[in-house]
């Protein structure tokens, strides 16, 4: 199952959401939200079962509060968005699937560039989802993001729903310049640091631990950190610093960390920096 | 300071937990050295201090002999080709010892006999080096080093360095101090004033700047393994050059170059800084402090490497790093 990043998708698009942590399923969603606004396309919430006449679907009502639009943006999203509810109330995956060709049309007719339809989690859709068959069509000017609680769902289950679509949405990147990339970790917070950390790329790692949620705990996955030089690795067990609740020290927890760091550490005498726990590799 | 009187032989009492006492032994026969050896030690266990012996195995037999099992049984051995691996391994092995296990019972007092056969020039004129720096490392300690050079076995020169890299030197006559002692930071000094020869015409170069480092560590891992080096000691190499290289960019002149070759079962390794002198005083020799910034580097730098050499001028600041090939 391919990874996309929410940033990257196109028309065509039909991706499966499966999360089991709000904080990450909201970051992909508003960027996936944020984008649409600045492309011109109309956003669809596609629920089942909810009240006519209820407005935008109520899952989406938490979500926007979290947008940090100005005034202009405010009236674009409420312009652009709307709530697509499915006559039958429970989940039809034929009803979804025409809603999905019916929406992209309406969106081009009020002169949106298309339209991204959001589907609402619920426990009906186990069988299957149905969408697939709309974006069966290549020309079809429509992306599609949908929603899977995994906690509602055995492992099985999941991988059924999650055949249904091209891939996998996940979050953006914080920092990608092809040398580093930095991704927000959400269970346990924290970064994953993949790549290379040397002086190029040092002010990128530095800016990201000091945007990095402030919290008891800090979770840096190093597990595919391929080079890390001496001035990063300070970086590194200096995180902790200031970055807790208050201003208190946070605890970093480094998880993952590759064999020639393990050496530097140890070389340099900062395996056993107070505040910094070294998780053993997973065997 | 009170009570603080000169020291000989066997007097060392309370009063000089703060001072590093490092000595140079010079004896001719075993006998000699078990004669002076032996009651030093011996004292060293009725004081209560930790009481280590670094030698080879021969002469660790000779002191057990010497000074009864009993005794004996209350002094750390340690075999000395295990112990002298390279300068800066050992340095780095003191710094852990002692903090870990001999200073937290007491004074240090440990006799030692340095390695110099099999040796190098070069790795000779480090070893030397390291004995000089001894006396910054661990200035103001509550440590003992006797150093024990036999006049038969050690080069001559090996033994006129002993005088001008110890403060104090002892032999069947007795404890006095060292007429040719210098300033460590002059023998330091001294040891970089060696010329270099330029790296050979078949070398592998490149130069580098900001942003090109990725490009410069492919180069290295590359290159490095071309010339022989096991692919699992090529992280270790790369991170050293790395390091180096960035010092360059962010204190030097801001771009330099690389020379790499093998000679003589050694990968060789030059970066240049033209833009800068850079100041080499015992740099990377005294251990970082935990997150002190900026110390760290030529630390891990020499730790990862055998030998560093650093030499500046006017055309700038030439960094040489020895890795052994086998």
């Amino acid at each position: 199952m391919s990874s996309n990043r929410v940033g990257a998708m196109t028309f065509g698009d039909h991706l499966c959401l499966p999360y089991d942590n709000d904080d990450e399923r909201n970051a992909i969603l508003l960027d996936y939200i944020g984008d649409g606004l600045r492309s011109d396309h109309k956003v669809v919430y596609l629920s089942a079962g909810v009240a006519a006449g209820d407005g935008a679907g109520s899952g989406i009502d938490g979500l926007l509060g979290r947008m940090t639009y100005g005034t202009d943006d405010a009236a674009a999203l409420s312009a652009a968005l709307a709530a697509g509810q499915l006559e039958t109330g429970p989940w039809d995956a034929d009803e979804a699937a025409v809603l999905v060709g019916t929406a992209a049309g309406l969106a081009r007719a009020q002169g949106y560039g298309g339209v991204r339809i959001i589907r609402e989690p619920d426990a009906a859709g186990a069988s299957g989802c149905g969408l697939e068959r709309a974006f069966a069509d290549p020309g079809v000017q429509a992306m599609a993001v949908c929603q899977y609680d995994r906690r509602w769902f055995a492992a099985a289950q999941v991988e059924r729903l999650e055949a249904c679509h091209d891939g996998r949405v996940v979050v953006n990147a914080l920092h990608d310049d092809g040398v580093l990339v930095i991704t927000p970790l959400y269970a346990p917070p924290g970064l994953r640091l993949a790549g290379a950390i040397d002086e190029s790329t040092l002010p990128a790692l530095r800016s990201a631990l000091l945007g990095a949620r402030r919290g008891p705990h800090l979770c840096l996955d190093l597990s595919r950190l391929d080079f890390c030089d001496m001035e990063g690795l300070e970086l590194l067990v200096a995180a902790g610093r200031g970055g807790g609740v208050g201003g208190m020290e946070r605890q970093v927890v480094l998880r993952g960390v590759p064999g020639y760091l393990d050496l530097m550490m140890r070389i340099s005498g900062w395996e056993a920096v107070p505040g910094v726990f070294v998780e053993e590799a997973a065997r | 300071m009170n009570g603080l009187r000169s020291t000989s032989l066997g007097q060392e009492s309370r009063n000089e937990r703060g001072i590093l006492l490092h000595r140079a032994l010079v004896y001719g026969s075993v006998r000699d050295f078990t004669d002076i050896a032996a009651p030093y030690l011996d004292q060293g266990v009725k004081a209560g201090d930790a009481v280590v012996v670094i030698t080879s195995p021969a002469l660790a037999a000779e002191l057990e002999e010497g000074l009864g099992t009993r005794t004996a049984s209350r002094i750390e051995f340690i075999d000395r080709d295990g112990w002298f691996r390279g300068p800066m391994q050992t340095l780095s092995d003191y710094y852990d010892r002692t903090r870990r296990d001999w200073w937290p019972r007491g004074r240090l007092r440990l006799l030692t006999e340095p390695v110099w056969t099999g040796r190098t020039p070069l790795e000779i004129r480090e070893w030397k080096r390291h004995e000089a720096i001894l006396n910054v490392a661990f200035a103001g300690t509550p440590s003992t080093f006797v150093c024990a050079y036999e006049t038969g076995a050690v080069p001559p020169h090996v033994i006129m360095d002993a005088a001008r890299t110890h403060p104090e030197l002892l032999d069947v006559e007795g404890l006095r101090p060292s007429g040719e002692f210098v300033d460590p930071a002059e023998f330091y000094a001294g040891c970089n004033a060696t010329r270099l020869e330029p790296p050979p015409p078949y070398a592998a170069r490149r130069g580098f700047a900001t942003g090109e480092l990725p490009g410069l560590r492919s180069f290295l891992a590359e290159e490095s393994a071309r010339l022989g080096l096991p692919e699992t000691r090529s992280l270790p190499f790369v991170l050293a050059v790395n390091e180096v290289a960035t010092d360059v960019i962010r204190r030097g002149g801001g771009h330099g170059g690389v020379w790499l070759w093998a000679e003589h079962g050694e990968l060789l390794c030059d970066v240049a800084d033209p833009g800068r002198v850079m100041e080499d005083r015992f740099l990377g020799y005294l251990r970082p402090r935990p997150l002190q910034p900026g110390g760290a580097a030529m630390w891990a730098v020499r730790m990862l490497c055998h030998v560093v050499e650093i030499r500046a001028g006017e055309q700038g600041t030439v960094i040489r790093m020895h890795l052994k090939l086998t």
